[in-house]
């Protein structure tokens, strides 16, 4: 970074240039500048605070979208902390990680540049209350005893940890020993996570379904790319529009590609059980958007001929 | 000797839970994976589904067969010239009813009752099936 670019970044008032006329904050040159905790008190904690303070400003007082995205990278670390502590609960690490980034992006959206107090205060409540409104929100949509609720909890543990080491599904008498159950309670238990709601990583990050905003999965992974790439003209059938972006490649790579659940998990990086739900998620919906149409066009692409 | 399980459901979208339970049960018994459970039941669910639009029957008759292994689901007696073509006839390319039937299941056929017929539903056992 050159003496002037660093005087620049270290003058959080320095807001003469208007957006994209401005020194280039680096997107890899921020993240190595966020990097780890330890990094991150390895440099100057005041230079730290300005570049936040830096950032925020474009953002809010020039609506710099660019600067939003680099703290929303900056802090993902802090996210990634955050969300490890409450990992061992049941839920997948990755989807933790992403529901905490929407406490990070609401915090970042309504952080008041007057109040003088830091992002990291003012983002970590946020972070982890947006974490525990996801235990406690997600629920279950009918009532499901307890025992049942916490043994599906487990067994998506032990599904994780079974998969890899058997190198394909478990069987239900696998689960039940590894999970200290009987079949029938694991059987009862799976059969319970239908009731299971997940939330939903392509909402919006301030909650809201509008199409202008990103989803979270426009900000966190690495996949969305290869979501991108499939091209099977299947996602041109009805009801596909109506899926998002993950469930699509998901829906590809499992009746397309021949793949099967726990190849899937490894690929898109969820657990064997969120694929499940996702794809019988998916194919519900495909049924709810085509419930309207003839049933001979269920899921048909447009343009193909069929003699009903 | 084969092992039978029949089963005669409302046709409603909540009777599905009784099928899946079976289905799960005697998977479990046969030392399917969990895959290959959920397989079956997606298939069944999505026959099911297909048969709820295009039949107007009360109730659908589901009988489970075990045979060396294998578990087969004998849907119907159904009627429907429409239902039997989802079920046969897919087109390349398309998430229909006969693609979610072949990618889950082994063996998929249907199998002439009188004036109707049903639709056979087989996953193998397990290291002889599609999904290890």
């Amino acid at each position: 970074m050159s003496g002037r670019d660093e005087r620049r970044v270290n003058d959080p008032l320095d807001l003469q240039a208007p957006p994209g006329q401005e020194r280039a904050l680096d997107g890899d040159d921020v993240e190595g500048r966020a990097g780890t905790a330890a990094d991150r008190q390895g440099r100057g904690r005041d230079d730290s605070e300005k570049l936040d303070q830096y950032l925020l400003r474009r953002y809010h007082l020039y609506g710099d979208r660019k600067a939003r995205e680099q703290l929303i990278t900056m802090y993902l670390p802090l996210v990634r902390s955050l969300a490890r502590r409450y990992a061992s609960r049941g839920e997948h690490f990755d989807d933790l990680v992403q529901v905490g980034a929407i406490g990070l992006i609401k915090a970042i959206d309504r952080f008041d540049l007057s109040r003088g107090v830091e992002l990291t205060t003012y983002a970590t409540p946020n972070i982890v209350g947006e974490i525990k409104r996801y235990f406690r929100d997600k629920g279950w949509s009918v009532r499901v005893p307890r025992g049942l609720q916490e043994l599906n909890i487990r067994l998506n543990k032990v599904i994780d940890e079974l998969v890899p080491s058997l190198q394909r599904s478990p069987t239900v008498k696998e689960l039940a020993e590894a999970a200290n159950a009987t079949p029938e309670e694991v059987l009862e238990a799976l059969e319970t996570s239908q009731a299971y709601n997940s939330v939903s990583l392509q909402a919006s990050p301030n909650g809201e379904s509008g199409e202008e905003d990103a989803g979270l999965i426009d900000y966190l992974g690495g996949e969305e790319e290869a979501y991108d790439t499939m091209e099977d003209r299947t996602t041109l059938a009805p009801g596909f529009a109506k899926l998002d972006k993950r469930e699509r490649y998901i829906l590809h790579l499992r009746f397309f590609e021949g793949l099967t659940q726990s190849q899937i998990a490894e690929r898109v990086g969820i657990s064997q059980m969120h694929v499940s739900r996702l794809i019988r998620r998916s194919l519900e919906k495909l049924r709810e958007e085509i419930g309207e149409l003839d049933s001979t066009q269920v899921m048909r692409p447009p343009g193909s001929v069929h003699d009903s | 000797m084969a092992e039978r399980i029949s089963l005669e459901v409302p046709a409603t979208l909540s009777a599905l839970c009784s099928v899946r339970m079976v289905l799960g049960g005697l998977g479990a018994g046969l030392d399917y994976s969990l895959e290959d459970v959920e397989n079956l039941s997606l298939a069944t669910e999505g026959l099911f589904h297909a048969a709820l639009q295009t039949e107007s029957c009360e109730r659908f008759s589901v009988e489970v067969v075990i045979t060396d292994g294998d578990l087969s689901v004998y849907s119907g007696e159904f009627r429907s010239a429409d239902l039997r073509r989802q079920v046969e006839d897919g087109d390349e390319g398309c998430l229909d009813l006969c693609r979610l039937l072949r990618e889950t299941v082994d063996e998929v056929h249907c199998r002439e009752v009188d004036d109707a017929y049903q639709v056979v539903l087989v996953k193998r056992g397990r290291g002889r099936g599609t999904s290890e």
